[in-house]
């Protein structure tokens, strides 16, 4: 995409009008060269043609000021700008808050951008974690603030997103300063999206010639460059986290996604719709859930002050009825009458059965035949509360193959079944609504600790499957950078080993189970099949948005293997008199390496995800017991 | 797309020879490499020669959501085989030393995706393969594969279904190839009967197809075929197909061969 930045006179729109350009973008801040007064820009943005969206750019403003700017804008001319661009030292805390802001007033369509001044790859790194919806990569100069109009090491750039790319960032981002019309088709070669200014200037204002002959060579780049056009599509599409998400369904469910996307976005702000989920939240699942300090396991590994998160205290003993309270309501309003939903270690199955037999619905939970063996006691509660539970014998018969079922059911029953997805995956809006639901964890996590502790942690660990405990535990501290985030994979024998289900340290990027994200496959895209002791992590693919987390590098992502988990599941039992989920103990194992690496003055967080009770018949026979049969 | 005459996609010349002999089109799908490719190849020449117009090769996947119980084994058969997509092409290299009739392949988006989709488009043009079927690329997600396909003349086929409603028209409209119309909601595989309005249904395609439009999912026998065939321009037939290919192995060859010869007797004097 191409954004001519800089417009200050009304010749400069009619030129934009006829080359029609992605973006163009006025200087709203006071002070600066290009600066135009807010009248100057309620004229330019009257006039700009409706195909061109407009960048209004702020250095180091008030919050307040630039909603109360936008929304002046929006009153006189029934146009805002579409992109804020923030130029100054705006941070993530600011970011987010500007965010909100704007939801609250109605202008969430609005996106935020950020530009950030490039002086080595940490710069840029940075720049990725500070979760703003595009970020413009700019040359540094010393006590500039804004566009520069100095070439950047372009070198660097494209060395460091050529990294971060492989193995990690995915925020998509302009390349800025001292592009013209000699050095754009190399620019163009560093990124798909630039930023123009200077480059198209005489004399201090923008020329019309110099535009155009810029415009003619980024078209005719843009059709030689394909990849560049996908980075466009991506940028543009709903759904997304980075280059993440989207809808990859087959056609008959492509309607059912969409009336669901928008009954979600109907309800998720009304405030009956929350007032009932709150009310069951506090009444019916036991929130909110307790933040225990574990003094002796913090004594015992002599680091960080550790404080446990006890999802397992939640009605069902685990994370999973956050979501499934949220989604069933949802099912309600829908009209839907029968609820299909799939299963791992069955905490999700279990959940859905309960509110099913709650709400009086019709229950099917697809289950791999393998987990319905690990984990026969969840079956006998699934069944005990009138839920059907089909075993799924095709593929490896565990978790991947039970959603293979319950897509094909769905796809079969469309008109009257709504699909409960139990984690942050498949199709948007799963991802994004699951995730919305579990964030309840996070925002307790910050209340309590604050009244406990009077701040933020310094690290939040969680164990990640698909990731819906993870995003419940992270989201409301990413844009907190000072809150390391980890989430802890499952390695099974070995991430080394065939035996695994360490997607982010195996995978690679693929397109199932409805989103693009990090996939545990062999070279011709065959998922792989995969193992894990725990039936909750036994799965080869994440959620979209911890592949983003991941790519950008926001979260760290650990493999723990069985029998570090084993022995943490020991652990915790003897030293705080909790047995945690075999899922969770995996989240304990990496609490148990980080902390001691920690100082003592600083706070970690661990999210015990689910309580363990399923899980003794499993862990006695892998220690050689079989009290099953006993 | 390419417009000479030379060039020009195979199943757009295909459909054209049809219409001006007022006649529908026969399409067949079989797993490749079930049970190997060998007699996939052999399979594939039978059928052309008894009848069938174009053929779906079924590229093997290790999850595929969209498939009913008969092919599910059939790719997992393949699979078990050890057939690849290199392998496939192969093959598909050897049937075209030997027919110019159209060849499809309906296949998963991750297999595209991995093996990288330039790649993949470049190949499919080189060695004769027509167009693509991807049952879990949604019409919003097309961007994922059009631009590759339209550089290297390979149509991507788009899929429409009793529960795709109000997008029938805009989808239609978009199409290139043929339009794939899923005869019910559901995943591949016989059925005994149909509870979709057909009229309805094939009203709202008819009325805004920019290509030809053809029914498939669930058509298992001749009757079946000569029915369905006149709602619209050609009917696809795969389960019943896989069906006689798990029963009787590497000896299908002649059986599929009658089976499909059936299959267009049903539907020749269909209007």
């Amino acid at each position: 995409m191409i954004k001519l930045c800089g417009m200050q006179r009304t010749q400069d729109i009619e030129a934009a009008n006829k080359m029609l350009p992605d973006y163009i973008g006025m200087i709203l801040s006071d002070g600066y060269r290009r600066t135009i007064a807010p009248d100057t820009a309620i004229t330019l943005l009257g006039m700009l043609d409706r195909r061109i969206k407009s960048v209004g750019v702020f250095v180091d403003e008030d919050v307040d000021y630039i909603v109360k700017y936008v929304t002046d804008i929006q009153n006189k001319c029934c146009r805002h700008p579409d992109v804020i661009q923030l130029h100054g030292h705006e941070d993530a805390q600011y970011i987010s808050a500007l965010r909100e802001a704007l939801r609250l007033h109605g202008l969430q369509d609005i996106s935020i951008w950020k530009a950030a001044r490039v002086r080595n790859s940490d710069d840029i790194i940075a720049a990725f974690a500070l979760q703003a919806d595009c970020l413009v990569l700019d040359s540094y100069v010393a006590k500039a603030a804004g566009g520069t109009g100095v070439k950047a090491d372009w070198e660097l750039i494209r060395r460091t997103i050529g990294r971060c790319i492989e193995s990690s960032a995915g925020t998509a981002f302009f390349l800025a300063g001292g592009i013209n019309c000699d050095n754009l088709a190399e620019a163009l070669s560093v990124s798909p999206n630039v930023d123009l200014s200077g480059g198209i200037e005489t004399d201090g204002f923008k020329d019309a010639d110099k535009m155009a002959a810029v415009m003619r060579i980024y078209k005719s780049n843009l059709r030689c460059a394909k990849d560049g056009a996908g980075m466009e599509i991506n940028m543009n599409k709903k759904g997304r986290f980075g280059d993440f998400g989207g809808q990859y369904v087959p056609e008959t469910v492509m309607n059912a996604v969409s009336e669901l996307e928008e009954a979600y976005n109907r309800y998720k702000d009304d405030p009956e719709f929350n007032r009932e989920l709150q009310a069951l939240y506090h009444d019916y699942a036991n929130r909110p859930s307790l933040l225990y300090y574990a003094d002796k396991m913090t004594k015992d590994l002599g680091g960080a002050k550790i404080y446990i998160k006890r999802e397992d205290l939640n009605h069902t003993g685990a994370h999973k009825i956050n979501n499934v309270l949220g989604q069933i309501l949802l099912a309600k309003r829908m009209g839907k009458k029968r609820i299909i939903a799939e299963t791992g270690a069955g905490q999700h199955g279990v959940a859905t059965a309960t509110v099913c037999a709650l709400f009086g619905l019709e229950c099917c939970v697809y289950m791999g035949i393998e987990d319905t063996q690990r984990q026969s006691l969840n079956v006998y509660r699934m069944e005990l509360l009138g839920a059907k539970v089909v075993p799924v014998d095709s593929g490896t018969g565990t978790l991947k193959d039970a959603i293979n079922e319950a897509m094909r059911d769905w796809c079969t029953n469309i008109e009257t079944t709504f699909y409960c997805i139990g984690s942050v995956m498949g199709p948007h809006p799963y991802p994004e609504m699951v995730r919305d639901f579990q964030k309840v964890i996070s925002a307790e996590i910050k209340a309590q600790l604050q009244e406990k502790e009077g701040r933020l942690p310094d690290c939040v660990v969680a164990c990640v499957g698909g990731g819906s405990n993870a995003m419940g535990a992270f989201y409301n501290f990413i844009p907190d950078t000072s809150v390391r985030l980890v989430g802890a994979e499952a390695a099974g024998r070995g991430a080394d080993t065939p035996m695994n289900a360490a997607t982010l340290t195996n995978g690679s990027t693929g397109i199932f189970h409805g989103m693009k994200s990090i996939f545990l496959q062999d070279k011709y895209g065959q998922i792989a099949p995969v193992y894990s002791i725990s039936a909750g992590l036994d799965y080869p693919g994440i959620g979209p948005e911890h592949a983003n987390l991941w790519k950008t590098g926001r979260a760290d992502y650990v493999a723990i293997t069985d029998e570090e988990a084993v022995c943490a599941f020991e652990y915790l039992s003897r030293m705080e008199g909790i047995i945690p989920a075999i899922e969770s103990a995996h989240a304990v194992a990496a609490a148990i390496k980080i902390a001691p690496t920690m100082s003592p003055d600083q706070i970690m967080v661990i999210n015990l995800s689910g309580r363990g009770d399923k899980d003794v018949y499993s862990v006695a026979k892998y220690r050689g017991h079989d009290i099953e049969n006993s | 797309m390419n417009t000479d005459n030379k060039n020009i996609n195979r199943i757009d010349r295909c459909f054209t020879e049809l219409k001006a002999a007022n006649k529908k089109a026969l399409i067949t799908f079989v797993t490749a490499g079930d049970p190997d490719l060998e007699t996939t190849e052999k399979t594939v020449l039978e059928m052309f020669d008894r009848g069938a117009d174009i053929i779906e090769l079924g590229v093997p996947f290790s999850d595929p959501i969209a498939e009913g119980v008969t092919i599910q084994k059939a790719s997992l058969r393949s699979l078990n085989n050890g057939t690849t997509l290199d392998k496939i092409f192969e093959t598909v290299k050897n049937i075209r030393t030997k027919t110019d009739k159209p060849l499809l392949l309906m296949m998963y988006l991750n297999t595209i995706f991995v093996y990288g989709t330039e790649k993949f488009f470049s190949l499919c043009r080189e060695y004769g393969i027509d167009g693509v079927i991807v049952p879990d690329m949604p019409y919003e997600e097309r961007d994922e594969l059009l631009p590759y396909a339209d550089k290297y003349g390979i149509h991507n086929i788009n899929l429409v279904s009793p529960a795709s409603h109000d997008r029938i028209k805009e989808i239609a409209a978009d199409s290139s190839g043929f339009l794939y119309c899923v005869s019910s909601n559901g995943v591949t595989g016989t059925r005994s009967g149909f509870s979709t309005d057909f009229d309805e249904f094939f009203g709202l395609i008819r009325d805004n197809a920019s290509c030809p439009y053809c029914v498939g999912f669930g058509i298992s026998g001749a009757q079946q075929a000569h029915d369905m065939a006149s709602y619209c321009d050609g009917v696809i037939v795969g389960s019943a197909i896989v069906n006689i290919i798990a029963e009787n192995g590497k000896d299908c060859v002649n059986k599929v061969g009658d089976f499909v010869q059936e299959l267009k007797e049903g539907i020749s004097d269909s209007i």
